[in-house]
């Protein structure tokens, strides 16, 4: 029974030995051009995927703004190449989580919680070339054909085991359940190793730089430690980020994408000016959706990280809402003073002055409290909390 | 506030997988709804939600494009015959673009709730909600999808729409071996296969729901004709304006 | 497949399955008052409703006419400062915000827009309007709001709010912006207005 449980593992465990040599970015292989699936499973999980796009296509959560989305097309562009990109779709859902995903017809997710997330093109190029590797290598499929073979071989020796039911047999199901698991859960990894590997491949044939790789993944381990900080975890919890719930270790997998971008890749442009100027529209939508997730310590970093090339008032204004959000005393004090800054920077921003006057308000100071209202309704008489405000100031409904 | 109610139902489908067998509903006819035999209606069918694919011994879904399609062609076929008999016609919607594509979307999610609230609060007879338990004495089944379907595309030219949702997976030949020898040794029940449906027809007009019938264990091979129209036929089972079982 | 038809057949699937004892949902009778939430809070209803067994928080419980899914009444009685409007799922890694003793009435609104949001990890929630009322013969806040959930289907909510001896009271009512929403909307203001404490 042993000898069979190992036999059995052997055989699956053997498709997995090749992936783990890779020390060098993979060089992505001339393109192969339009694919069809073959198979029967291949060609039904694609009609699987073509019904769901046509259901994502008219979600209400589809963020529909040409120029966006046309823009992170072109950096999907410019990582992987134009021959390469011609077969994805892209399509941007207003989900404040980092992640991006792509399925085997070539749909392409990308959540606008990674917008907010990366900093400059090649970043993104780093995650979507990381997606379209998976893509490329087909590699759902192979997962799923990975997992049909495993788990039928737990469903027959299941069989066998309650067949012959003593503690040996059981032990030695046990063994193979694990070994099997095991496998899975490496299997998984091993794609992820190689996604990882090919996004920095494309990144390293692009003009980007590919250094953006380890750079992002870095970001994102200080953000989840940030956010574990904040609610006083002792560790990050990095299985809550859908992106990363299958990788490999982390400062192991930040230390391997270093090592695989070219050198002399390290002085390209990185886009970032670009890239702010493509995201600076959304820019407000998206703090908004992240502060109200009432994940404190991650929207803090991702305010400051995002003010590392100066502060600008929609960010004091994000900082502000954080902290009164939160509403402790010291909180409060705080907040008033980043409303203040962002003012500063931009004496039109309305919610700043209501958020200056509700802070000053709760922290004692009603004279300024009610001139800071008195200045939002002047200069938003049509707020939809217009009415309510003005009950706050003395005299106040009129603006 | 409505964010728990995820969680509820969790805790309900474990309840109700635990619990004793009784009786179950499994269609429902609005009252006073009736259309009798050859009134010439025109029936809607919205894009029906079809998957056909096989069972792996281990348990996994595989879906398969080819009989996927193939019961596709056939359910719609058997629709349109079995209509026909009962002297109805049957329109395919139009494929909708843009907004209007949203439109049919957000119309489909609700009448997936709507079915779903069928199903949780009236049909599951442990489960009703008191006011439901009175409609179901009273034989009165009042749901809706509201007026608004009248602007679906296509809803102008007919007088029902149909939503059809219908997915098999097949017992593999490791499956079923399995399942024999699993039986035969140690007695274990291992279920081979899965083969849910269900159809649900609204008045285009008022959006009431006129008639639901949902099935978790149905027949017939929908890969063949024969089968789809076996399938069918159990689909449409207590179609209002005719037996179809007999009328065969 | 989407999640909805997922669920959905997860759900006929059951019908295949034995079923369930006597549920716990009751009867809230037209005409009869009745204290919700465990607190003093009282309210006449004009039309019959049930009251789902279960409820989202300590001091919150809710009602429906045709399934949660479908319209949603929920009642909050009394939160108290410090506390969250439902229970957390993970006091420490999943927090919900808190109402607090310094929390103003305008803040409402955003102390349940935060609550979804951060229960359901959405973004897509708006607040549509907000206004000053009258509730259980305080000043209270009145805001109306929309979101999309898991389910890609679109809801309007609408809620009322006051603050009465440092403890919050609310109403919300969402459902289905498609139909739904305006069908019970006038049930819904008629019964928030014989709210009593």
């Amino acid at each position: 029974m042993r000898q069979a449980a190992r036999l059995l593992a052997g055989a699956l465990l053997a498709p997995s030995a090749a992936l783990a040599a890779a020390q060098k970015a993979a060089v992505p292989p001339p393109y192969a051009g339009v694919y069809q699936p073959q198979g029967v499973d291949e060609i039904g999980w694609w009609r699987e995927d073509d019904e769901s796009e046509r259901v994502l296509a008219a979600s209400s959560l589809v963020i529909r703004d040409e120029a966006l989305t046309g823009y992170i097309r072109g950096v999907l562009c410019a990582t992987v190449g134009a021959d390469r990109c011609h077969s994805v779709r892209v399509y941007v859902l207003r989900e404040p989580t980092f992640n991006a995903t792509m399925s085997p017809n070539g749909t392409m997710r990308v959540f606008s919680g990674l917008l907010l997330r990366v900093r400059n093109e090649a970043e993104l190029g780093a995650v979507l070339g990381h997606e379209f590797g998976h893509f490329e290598r087909r590699h759902s499929l192979n997962l799923f054909r990975t997992r049909r073979t495993g788990t039928d071989v737990l469903a027959w020796t299941g069989l066998l085991v309650s067949m012959a039911p003593s503690y040996r047999a059981a032990r030695a199901y046990r063994d193979l359940q694990w070994s099997i698991y095991g496998h899975l859960f490496r299997y998984g990894r091993d794609q992820e190793r190689e996604a990882d590997s090919l996004g920095v491949g494309y990144l390293n044939q692009s003009s980007l730089p590919p250094q953006a790789a380890a750079a992002m993944w870095q970001n994102l381990m200080d953000e989840a430690a940030a956010s574990a900080r904040a609610r006083g975890l002792r560790k990050p919890n990095f299985k809550a980020i859908a992106f990363t719930a299958s990788h490999p270790p982390l400062a192991e997998r930040a230390d391997t994408l270093a090592g695989l971008a070219r050198i002399d890749g390290e002085g390209r442009d990185n886009g970032s000016a670009r890239y702010h100027a493509a995201l600076a529209p959304w820019l407000p939508l998206l703090l908004d959706d992240q502060i109200k997730l009432n994940d404190f310590g991650a929207s803090d970093y991702l305010i400051q990280n995002l003010a590392r090339d100066g502060w600008s008032a929609d960010l004091w204004l994000a900082r502000g809402e954080l902290y009164r959000a939160r509403g402790n005393p010291r909180d409060v004090e705080h907040a008033a003073a980043f409303y203040a800054n962002a003012i500063a920077l931009n004496d039109a921003l309305a919610p700043a002055h209501r958020g200056l006057g509700l802070a000053l308000l709760k922290s004692g100071k009603p004279g300024d409290g009610h001139a800071a209202l008195r200045r939002y309704l002047q200069l938003s008489p049509d707020a939809p909390d217009a009415k309510l405000i003005g009950m706050l100031v003395p005299g106040g409904n009129a603006p | 506030m409505g964010i728990v109610r995820r969680t509820a139902l969790a805790v309900g489908v474990v309840l109700f997988a635990a619990a004793p067998a009784a009786a179950q509903e499994r269609s429902a006819t609005r009252s006073g709804f009736e259309l009798p035999a050859h009134s010439g209606k025109r029936i809607l069918v919205f894009r029906p939600s079809v998957s056909v694919g096989a069972q792996s011994t281990g348990g996994m879904f595989e879906p398969n494009g080819d009989w996927t399609e193939k019961a596709k062609r056939n359910i719609q076929l058997s629709l349109e015959r079995l209509q026909g008999r009962l002297g109805n016609s049957v329109v395919v919607a139009p494929e909708a673009y843009g907004e209007d594509a949203q439109r049919v979307q957000e119309h489909m999610a609700l009448f997936a709730a709507v079915s779903q609230a069928v199903i949780e609060y009236q049909f599951f007879k442990g489960n009703r909600l008191p006011t439901k338990k009175r409609d179901n004495k009273n034989q009165v089944f009042d749901w809706s999808l509201g007026a608004g379907v009248a602007t679906l595309p296509g809803a102008q030219d007919a007088d029902y729409g149909l939503f059809v949702y219908n997915r098999d997976a097949y017992g593999s030949t490791g499956r079923k071996i399995l399942q024999v020898l699993a039986l035969l040794g140690p007695g274990i029940a291992v279920k081979s296969g899965e083969h849910a449906g269900y159809a649900g027809l609204v008045d285009l007009r008022t959006g009431d729901l006129l008639w639901l019938n949902a099935d978790g264990a149905m027949g017939g091979d929908v890969r063949d004709e024969e089968g789809s129209e076996k399938r069918v036929r159990q689909l449409l089972e207590d179609f209002p304006g005719g037996d179809i079982k007999q009328d065969s | 497949m989407t999640r909805i038809w997922a669920a959905l057949l997860a759900l006929v699937a059951m019908l295949a399955l034995p079923v369930a004892p006597a549920s716990g949902h009751k009867l809230r009778a037209k005409g009869e008052a009745v204290t919700v939430a465990d607190s003093g809070l009282t309210v006449t209803p004009g039309r019959d409703w049930n009251r789902v067994s279960g409820k989202p928080g300590k001091n919150a419980e809710t009602w429906t006419l045709d399934g949660g899914q479908l319209n949603d009444l929920t009642f909050f009685g009394g939160i108290e400062p410090g506390k969250p409007l439902v229970k957390e799922r993970h006091k420490k890694k999943d927090p919900l915000p808190k109402f607090g003793k310094a929390t103003l009435l305008v803040e409402l609104p955003e102390l349940l827009e935060g609550t979804y949001r951060a229960y359901k990890k959405i973004g897509a929630f708006q607040t549509l309007s907000t206004a000053p009322t009258k509730f259980l013969g305080q000043d209270g806040v009145a805001f109306t709001y929309e979101y999309t959930d898991e389910d890609q289907i679109t809801r309007k909510g609408e809620a009322v709010a006051a603050i009465v001896g440092g403890k919050l009271y609310m109403v919300s009512f969402d459902a289905p912006r498609l139909h739904y929403f305006d069908r019970a909307i006038g049930d819904v203001r008629a019964l928030v207005a014989t709210a009593r404490l």
